[in-house]
């Protein structure tokens, strides 16, 4: 899932360096003004979770259409606060190297967004988004002409086997695995140990390079959803030619608009034009600006301050990944030149309270708690209405087959929580039941949420013991199969828009072992059927199958109580144009970006 | 005196080693490692074993700290290239040789450091010897209140008034920003002015206050009375016999701040948004860094050591009763 | 310069000044607790070539007139009234140059412990050298000489290497040598020595004190002889000032103060003082109760709340009128000259034994 990393990191480096994050932010003010911006963003979120199409050859070919105003020239300085980890595409999964990689790295296919913000999948390298074959067993791609790496070295389909065979290699350990894993199973590294290096190479049979401009790969099963998951950065091509394996992190190969011209890790990456980039064979990338600086380790406090005063050099600049720091939301929405050059929408977060149903088995505490969560004292703590909305059921407005209005607990109603039901509920259920262990983050964050959570709880006659973990190594913690608490919030985000991506990992049965996403280790053959059903039908098909599933688990099963969706909320500089929403990254995109003089 | 040097040295390097051993053993004591942390989320046991192996986590710990530790001196080879002695490891977050990263954050703790030495010692030793010069005056009550008012202030307080006033409000300076000075000195000196004299700020003040305390203490002395009483002038005397007795409790904490500092300024470095050292050892823990870690603990505590003897060799230099002892 | 060899049993001079000359000195300190009058109304006169032994308990005011003569008080919390002449020119109002070329110069100061008088951070050559370069314009390779020949002079063996030591590497004994070398390094008129073998030991003491009746037979200085020890004023000094609580109570030759006594302090003194030949019984007998605070001096005369025989002097007069002292052989105190005589002869003296 995304990003996750990056966050737990930087939370932990706010804490510190800003003392208290009072989060005071817009319990007053929220008003009727974030009320409108709120159902704008639901309604560009009803974009986004449209089904994704997948185009064909001739919506894959460039140049992209131009941005309205764009001029080319001048340099981007980008602010982040924690370092890239990786810069080998193999090796990318977390969304702060993933959104660098829009710019280096080409991969077979990737996400195309037109200006309402749909999203389909055109071909990059290849000529379209895939050919499937033998009821989506088998996929072919066509690579388009004149495509060239930094070095003037054409991309090949060698190049495409030599970049997924790289993925078995040892030192590959970061980034995403579905295509291992759906090609090999998931002791996909024993069918190749050397990763291609040593000569040795996948069977035709599961990887074919018939010539050098066609790549065949060859599923068990059918995988409707691959055109999406070769769009990831993690599937990004690896010219075989320039593969110096663990150094590659230092200086990988571009084939994207932009290349690396200097890179520090944790303090600067200083981004140029790629001449060998061809606009020509590209349906979406642009390459309006000289280069990228990216500087690390400015707070999000800071990058905040720097664009409020948009002083200089800061006229130029972006968030990466950071938002508006919580405490200065107000000085934004008040600002009116500032708040023009916002970039928000939802991210594709679900922030819920997870059971541990080997520990809490009694349904009506399950259900109780679900009742009586407070959402709204859970969001003000998260920055109010531009940090979070409330969420009525498991699929973020992100995710195609979102229902806005599928709320079975009246979380929409009552955000504060609907004490009198819960109460009710718990009636009947001895007090033993009623006593639940709650793990939180030592961090600020955390404090907030666990107060939250420890009011609405106690309210409804519930004893929490509240027990504070470690924040970096939170998921760590609650991801242990015997873990020793009740309830704990978790959070969880697609990694292409398929309910496949949220529902296999975090609900399915075959997913229970210690580490795993499934913090509430549900395990119910309905569940499991429906997932396997889905999972091998076409997105629209599958849609229905995946609202089933959903409706089953939370009404049914409740492995966890809806809480809030998360939102982005992002800041740049008054001289940067074409800045907007992009709904795959769920951050500012940028490809598109251009400095207006 | 030679030998005097030899011999802290030698303990010197056996206090490294102990230092190594302990922040190795602290660390990898701690409930989590890089692995799990790198391994995020969704982690199959499988996925975490091989990023242990990756990492070389996997090896006996006592192995893991007998190739770090002799790699400083011998050097060592990394799937990534070898690193040459002294070699700190490479860094499991970024990938890169921790030794150079340390390098390459180094002169900015070296300029926050050495530009802060000498901004607080001539106006900070300066306002406190004046101050005790002239003693009861109006300069004196001036830089004994001012001191008084400037010490209470923090780092992390004044930084971002400063900010505010100068950069975010009224645009009249940059951004702090390092710009090397081999590169660009005026870029340099403009670049780093406003967190090196917001930092020296706090430190002038104690060092006005401890400045003039010690130097009236110092006026106080039967010696200093003795050469007024030959008939040296009162300048002489200050300049030359109470001067040189109020530097030993100055040079005793400079040694502390100086050594300190070289080791990261922590919350300078955050308030300015700087990447000097403090700011590795703050990443190297979060993210569990252990050759990270390891690497700026070793650093720092090579500065602490190194100053220590600098500040016994400056106390000899000052007081010929330790020089000849 | 005349030099005068001390005679026993010598009147002390007279006449209206001498070479140092001191009158109705007043030196009030100012401290949290309110001014504190250190020095009350202290009058004296010093002649060439003599030796004026100043006597009292710690906080009498002696060294404090010692270093208000040479101007070393802490100008922010002391006030002064009064005059002292040195020569024919007043010191009080002496501006800080003036006082700088006399010091060392031609008064010249000798302080108790030579160890902590001494700066740790220059050699003793270097110290002694310092004033001579400064008051006499010599350079710096003759005043190095002048500094070696001092040390030879005082008794330094191998002067020359010694020169080059540090304060630390010397003896308590040597540095008190080296202490007088550097005080006479400009033939001072007057040498001010603040209980200078209070530190040493006895057979060093001893040592001391001939090397400073040498120098001064060799010099003619006029010495200021600051102690509380009685044993050494007697071998030293040609006068005594006893002072108590910032005043002087009594003066005159070393004989006439020593063997006949007339103020019932100096008598307390006596008698608390170890003697060789006193049976080993015989107890000592100290001064009963403490020295006054100065920040509320008793009225009157001040010893008196410690006096035992204040009920002889008819009325309140101890307790209200401070008793005179007279320039010559005198004490302050309102006894009548008869009863001084009839109690010291009869009560003190055989104590005393």
């Amino acid at each position: 899932m995304m990003s996750h990393r990056a966050r737990g990191a930087r939370a932990v480096v706010i804490a510190i360096a800003a003392g208290s994050l009072a989060l005071t932010a817009c319990s007053k003010n929220e008003g009727g003004k974030s009320g409108k911006d709120s159902k704008k963003d639901q309604k560009q979120a009803a974009v986004q979770s449209k089904a994704v199409t997948y185009v064909d050859a001739a919506g894959s070919t460039g140049p992209a259409k131009e941005v309205p105003g764009a001029k080319p020239g001048g340099t981007i300085t980008v602010y982040q606060e924690p370092g890239l980890s990786h810069l080998d595409p193999g090796q990318i999964y977390v969304s702060d190297s993933g959104q660098v990689a829009n710019l280096l790295f080409r991969r077979l296919t990737q996400f195309q967004e037109d200006d309402k913000g749909n999203v389909s999948v055109v071909g990059d390298l290849a000529t379209d988004s895939g050919k499937s074959s033998d009821g989506g067993k088998t996929w072919t791609y066509t690579l388009k002409d004149g495509v060239k790496d930094e070095n003037g070295n054409p991309i090949t389909s060698a190049d495409i086997r030599h970049s997924v065979e790289r993925l078995y290699a040892k030192f590959i350990f970061d980034g995403p695995t579905y295509l291992q894993t759906w090609l090999s199973g998931a002791d996909y590294r024993k069918a190749l140990p050397g990763g291609g290096f040593d000569g040795k190479h996948l069977p035709a049979s599961v990887l074919d390079t018939p010539d050098d401009k066609t790549v065949v790969f060859h599923f068990d099963q059918p995988r409707p959803d691959l055109p999406q998951t070769l769009a990831m950065a993690g599937y990004a091509v690896v010219p075989a030619k320039g593969d110096t394996k663990e150094k590659y992190e230092k200086k990988p190969v571009a084939t994207g608009p932009y290349k690396i011209a200097e890179n520090k890790v944790g303090k600067t990456l200083k981004l140029v034009k790629n001449t060998n980039w061809d606009p020509k064979t590209d349906s979406v990338r642009h390459q309006y600006v000289d280069g990228f600086t990216f500087q690390f380790g400015v707070t999000e406090s800071t990058q905040t301050k720097r664009l409020i005063a948009d002083e200089g050099d800061n006229k130029n600049a972006i968030q990466l990944t950071g938002s508006v720091d919580a405490t200065q939301i107000q000085d934004v929405i008040n600002d009116p030149d500032a708040s023009k050059r916002t970039v928000k929408g939802y991210q594709p977060y679900v922030m819920t309270l997870t059971f541990n149903l080997d520990r809490v088995k009694d349904k009506k505490v399950r259900e109780a708690v679900t009742y009586a969560v407070n959402s709204k004292s859970l969001i003000a703590g998260e920055g109010g209405a531009y940090g979070g909305d409330v969420a009525p059921n498991y699929f973020a407005p992100t995710l195609p087959g979102y229902e806005p209005s599928y709320d079975p607990y009246g979380r929409l109603k009552t955000p504060q929580g609907n004490i009198a039901k819960a109460k009710e509920i718990l009636g009947g259920v001895p007090a033993a039941q009623k006593k639940l262990v709650f793990a939180y983050p030592n961090s600020e964050q955390g404090q907030r949420r666990k107060v939250a959570i420890e009011d609405a709880l106690t309210k409804v006659g519930i004893d929490v013991v509240a027990k504070e973990v470690d924040a970096a190594s939170y998921y760590e913690q609650i991801g242990k199969l015997k873990n020793p608490y009740d309830i704990y919030i978790t959070g969880w985000g697609q990694d292409w828009p398929s309910p496949g991506t949220v529902v296999t990992p975090i609900y399915d049965g075959s997913q229970v072992f210690d580490g795993s996403a499934n913090y509430s280790h549900v395990k119910d053959p309905k569940v499991d059927a429906l997932i396997k059903k889905a999972l091998t039908q076409e997105p629209a098909e599958a849609a229905s199958t995946w609202k089933e599933a959903q409706h089953y688990l939370l009404e049914n099963v409740i492995p966890a109580a809806p809480l809030w969706y998360t939102k982005q909320f992002q800041l740049s500089g008054s001289n940067v144009g074409g800045a907007r929403y992009g709904s795959v990254s769920s951050l500012i995109d940028i490809t598109r970006l251009y400095l207006k003089s | 005196m030679l030998q005097f040097i030899i011999r802290r040295t030698v303990g010197a390097f056996v206090t490294l080693f102990l230092i190594g051993a302990a922040t190795f053993f602290l660390f990898v004591a701690a409930p989590s490692d890089y692995a799990s942390l790198a391994c995020g989320k969704d982690c199959s046991p499988q996925r975490l074993a091989d990023i242990r192996e990756a990492l070389g986590l996997n090896l006996p710990l006592a192995q893991q700290f007998w190739h770090f530790m002799s790699g400083i001196v011998t050097g060592r080879d990394f799937p990534a290239g070898h690193c040459s002695a002294p070699c700190l490891g490479v860094s499991f977050y970024s990938g890169d040789m921790v030794w150079s990263t340390i390098m390459d954050r180094f002169p900015l703790t070296l300029t926050l450091t050495a530009g802060g030495a000498v901004v607080f010692l001539l106006i900070g030793v300066g306002a406190g010897m004046l101050a005790a010069y002239r003693r009861g005056t109006l300069v004196d009550k001036v830089a004994t209140g001012g001191s008084m008012v400037l010490s209470s202030f923090q780092i992390y307080f004044l930084g971002p008034v400063v900010l505010t006033i100068l950069v975010y409000s009224t645009g009249w300076m940059e951004d702090p920003r390092y710009v090397p000075i081999t590169q660009d000195p005026v870029g340099w000196f403009v670049g780093m002015s406003i967190p090196v004299c917001v930092m020296a700020t706090i430190f002038t003040a104690q060092y006005t206050r401890m400045a003039r305390s010690s130097m009236i203490e110092q006026l106080a002395e039967d010696h200093v009375r003795t050469a007024r009483a030959k008939g040296m002038s009162r300048r002489y005397v200050f300049l030359r016999y109470a001067w040189r007795g109020s530097l030993i409790p100055i040079v005793t904490v400079l040694g502390i701040d100086v050594s300190s500092m070289l080791g990261g300024a922590v919350v300078t470095e955050l308030t300015f948004s700087l990447q000097g050292i403090g700011r590795l050892a703050v990443d190297g823990a979060v993210n569990k860094d252990l050759p990270l870690t390891m690497g700026v603990m070793l650093f720092g505590a090579f500065f602490i050591l190194l100053i220590n003897i600098l500040t016994d060799i400056t106390y000899a230099w000052i007081d010929p009763r330790i020089r000849l002892s | 310069m005349t030099t005068v060899t001390k005679a026993e049993g010598a009147p002390a001079p007279t006449g209206p000044d001498g070479f140092l000359s001191v009158r109705d000195l007043q030196v009030t300190f100012s401290t949290e607790d309110g001014p504190v009058k250190a020095v009350d109304g202290l009058s004296f006169d010093l002649h060439r070539g003599r030796t004026l032994g100043i006597v009292g308990e710690s906080g009498s005011g002696k060294s404090v007139t010692n270093l208000t003569i040479l101007g070393l008080h802490d100008p922010l919390f002391t006030t002064i009234d009064g005059e002292i002449v040195l020569d024919g020119k007043e010191l009080i109002t002496a501006t800080e140059k003036e006082m700088e070329k006399l010091r060392g110069n031609r008064v010249a100061m000798i302080f108790q412990d030579p160890l902590t008088a001494l700066s740790p951070f220059y050699t003793i050559g270097r110290q002694i050298a310092e004033p001579y370069m400064k008051h006499t314009g010599a350079s710096k390779k003759a005043a190095w000489e002048r500094a070696v020949d001092m040390l030879a002079k005082v008794g330094i063996p191998n002067p020359k290497e010694r020169a080059r030591d540090y304060p630390h590497q010397f003896s308590g004994g040597m540095r008190q040598r080296a202490m007088i070398a550097m005080a006479l390094v400009c033939d001072p008129d007057l040498l001010i020595a603040d209980e200078p073998t209070t530190a040493l030991d006895v057979t060093v003491q001893a040592q001391i004190l001939d090397l400073l009746k040498d120098l001064q037979r060799e010099f003619g200085t006029a010495i200021v002889f600051i102690t509380h020890d009685l044993g050494v004023i007697a071998d030293m000094a040609d006068d005594i000032m006893v002072m108590y609580a910032g005043r002087a109570v009594e003066r005159g030759t070393v004989t006439e103060v020593l063997r006949s006594p007339q103020h019932p302090y100096t008598w307390g003194l006596l008698n608390s003082m170890p003697r060789l030949d006193s049976d080993l019984g015989t107890p000592l007998a100290p001064i009963p109760g403490t020295p006054p605070s100065l920040l509320t001096p008793p009225p009157g005369c001040r010893f008196h709340p410690r006096c035992t025989f204040r009920d002889r002097v008819g009325g309140n007069r101890c307790a209200t009128e401070r008793p005179p002292l007279g320039p010559d052989r005198s004490s302050a105190c309102h006894l009548s000259a008869e009863q001084k005589q009839t109690i010291f002869v009869e009560e003190i003296r055989p104590r005393l034994g």
